[in-house]
């Protein structure tokens, strides 16, 4: 393997872009995932906020939004990306299916880790005379949070690895150098390095990650 | 204080069945007293005091606390009489993520109750009432189980409440810790007037706090009254069965023939039943005295019912009939309960 024909600002300028790809996506896939993600909580048989029919709908959208592969999502996506924010190239053009793809992700993770929350806690808050929506903000996440991390954790890697998919479709950062260079012009090198830096951004978001959540929690 | 009127709870269960978890429920319990609700497991008690502040919506009937029916409220109503019962629960549902404090802060802060100041004040009031003075600041998985319900009570009387509902607030308890919670509930019951409502299935806990008890079984109260009648005088199957598991002589003694082989019997098994300060005066000596009787003492018990002290003996008689007559009418002058049971 000769590393001498590595381009390392490239490199360098693909990690960072990578970097960018997965932190707004996260972003927005938490503004979006985790209201989701409650609503789909209380709403659900016998919760606070039972309601029968806007769950079975909701629930229905995130199926059938998770059902969809990443890959064919990306395609789907581009001229709704195009109209959002008029190219469905580079960075800014992987964001959008990046947040499509993984909120309703998102969103479930978060349904089941507040459903891990004692019951009896939020009866105990219910029999205290609390309005539900104090419930939800001021017992109900931060019980979850060490789970809400983990779960933003979760989907941070899993976003990380769709962004390096989207280099397919032209997206930028590190898979689409993987792509354009190691598979399409054979300079192995690369890609080996691509794979090796993913696996050290991969290694070092679980991390911190972990200890994050060790860091919140009581138990 | 409270009256429940004909309440009834039917529940569908999963595989659509009806199940009626309550039936023909009425009760009135007295400000300021300790109610106990004992049954066993599956019995509907939990149901039952749920509904006191409709975590569980009765089906039909009323529930009147100061002549108010609950079950008519609307959303702020509630909210607010909520505000105005505390509860503690068997596994005590303290927030994991807040400290002590801060959990008995929760529903004040939550309900919007005084300033910050003001909230601190009386956190370190009940934190001293509960004996946690020290432990402000910790979180709830650093504690044992009798400080955690100790937490639990302290956060349930945060908004000065005159009900406190305790659902098994002592079965995940050893029983010494169990005594201690309930001698903190009994004070709190005396100093703060507190009327206290509480389920249990341990015969022990009502005997130790309660004033009066109703025993509930398959979803309806099948005895209630005082509860030295009912413990020492069980009229239903249910309660005689509860009342032998707490305490050995009951037990022998509700099927005596069992227990003594009764073919060695010579003479009348008769149990005598006191209450008050005839259970400290040497009345049974100055009887026998006097009576040409041979007594044996059996089995015998000589306890307590909350404050009132009792005795229960199981005796057996050698002597003339008209002697034992003789017996059991000095008996009745003392106002001592008898009872031949063979």
């Amino acid at each position: 393997m000769d590393l001498s024909v590595i381009d390392w600002s490239d490199i360098w300028q693909a990690t960072w872009e990578t970097l960018v790809m997965t932190g707004v996506s996260l972003l927005f896939t938490v503004l979006l995932g985790l209201p989701l993600g409650i609503l789909l909580f209380v709403t659900a048989r016998r919760q606070l906020l039972e309601q029968r029919a806007l769950y079975v709908v909701l629930s229905f959208v995130v199926n059938v939004l998770r059902s969809v592969p990443f890959l064919i999502l990306l395609i789907v996506m581009i001229p709704v990306t195009v109209i959002l924010i008029g190219t469905s190239l580079g960075v800014e053009g992987a964001i959008p299916p990046l947040v499509v793809g993984t909120a309703p992700f998102f969103a479930r993770l978060v349904e089941n880790v507040l459903r891990e929350v004692d019951r009896g806690v939020i009866e105990a808050c219910q029999a205290m005379g609390i309005r539900t929506s104090r419930i939800i903000f001021g017992a109900l996440l931060p019980e979850a949070l060490p789970g809400l991390i983990a779960a933003v954790t979760v989907t941070a890697i899993t976003l990380m690895s769709y962004a390096a998919m989207s280099g397919v479709i032209g997206g930028g950062g590190l898979g689409d150098l993987a792509i354009r260079f190691g598979y399409q012009r054979f300079q192995t090198e690369v890609m080996v390095i691509t794979v090796v830096l993913l696996v050290v951004l991969v290694q070092f978001i679980q991390y911190a990650g972990d200890r994050l959540v060790l860091y919140f929690t009581r138990k | 204080m409270i009256r429940i009127e004909n309440l009834h709870k039917t529940y569908r269960a999963a595989d659509g069945r009806e199940v009626q978890a309550l039936a023909d429920i009425d009760l009135e319990i007295a400000g300021g007293e300790v109610f106990g609700i004992i049954g066993r497991s599956g019995a509907g008690k939990s149901t039952l005091i749920r509904t006191l502040n409709l975590l569980e919506r009765p089906s039909s009937g009323r529930v009147l606390i100061d002549g108010e029916d609950i079950t008519r409220l609307d959303r702020e109503a509630l909210y607010a009489l909520r505000r105005r019962i505390g509860m503690i629960f068997q596994h005590f549902n303290l927030l994991n993520a807040k400290t002590v404090a801060q959990n008995i802060d929760w529903p004040l802060k939550a309900t919007g109750h005084g300033n910050a100041v003001e909230r601190a004040a009386r956190v370190a009031e009940l934190l001293e009432l509960v004996g946690l003075a020290e432990h402000g600041h910790k979180y709830p998985a650093q504690l044992s189980g009798g400080q955690k319900q100790r937490v639990g009570i302290a956060r349930a009387l945060a908004n000065r409440p005159r009900l406190l509902l305790c659902d098994e607030a002592t079965s995940a308890l050893d029983p010494e810790t169990t005594q201690s919670i309930l001698r903190l509930l009994l004070d709190i019951n005396r100093q703060l007037g507190l009327t206290i409502v509480l389920i249990t299935h341990e015969m022990q806990v009502i005997r130790t706090i309660c004033d009066r008890v109703a025993v509930i079984d398959g979803g309806r109260i099948v005895e209630s009254g005082k509860v030295a009648d009912v413990f020492l005088h069980p009229q239903h199957a249910v309660t005689r069965s509860m009342v032998a598991q707490s305490d050995a002589l009951a037990a022998a003694s509700l099927d005596p023939a069992h227990a003594y082989m009764s073919d060695k019997l010579r003479g009348t098994l008769v149990r005598l039943t006191y209450l008050g300060d005839v259970t400290y005066q040497p009345i049974l000596s100055r009887i026998m005295a006097g009576a040409r009787v041979q007594v044996t003492i059996l089995q015998g018990e000589v306890s307590s019912i909350k404050d009132v002290p009792f005795g229960q003996l199981l005796l057996e008689l050698e002597g003339g009939e008209e002697a034992i007559r003789a017996v059991f009418a000095e008996l009745d002058r003392h106002r001592i309960h008898h009872e031949v049971l063979q």
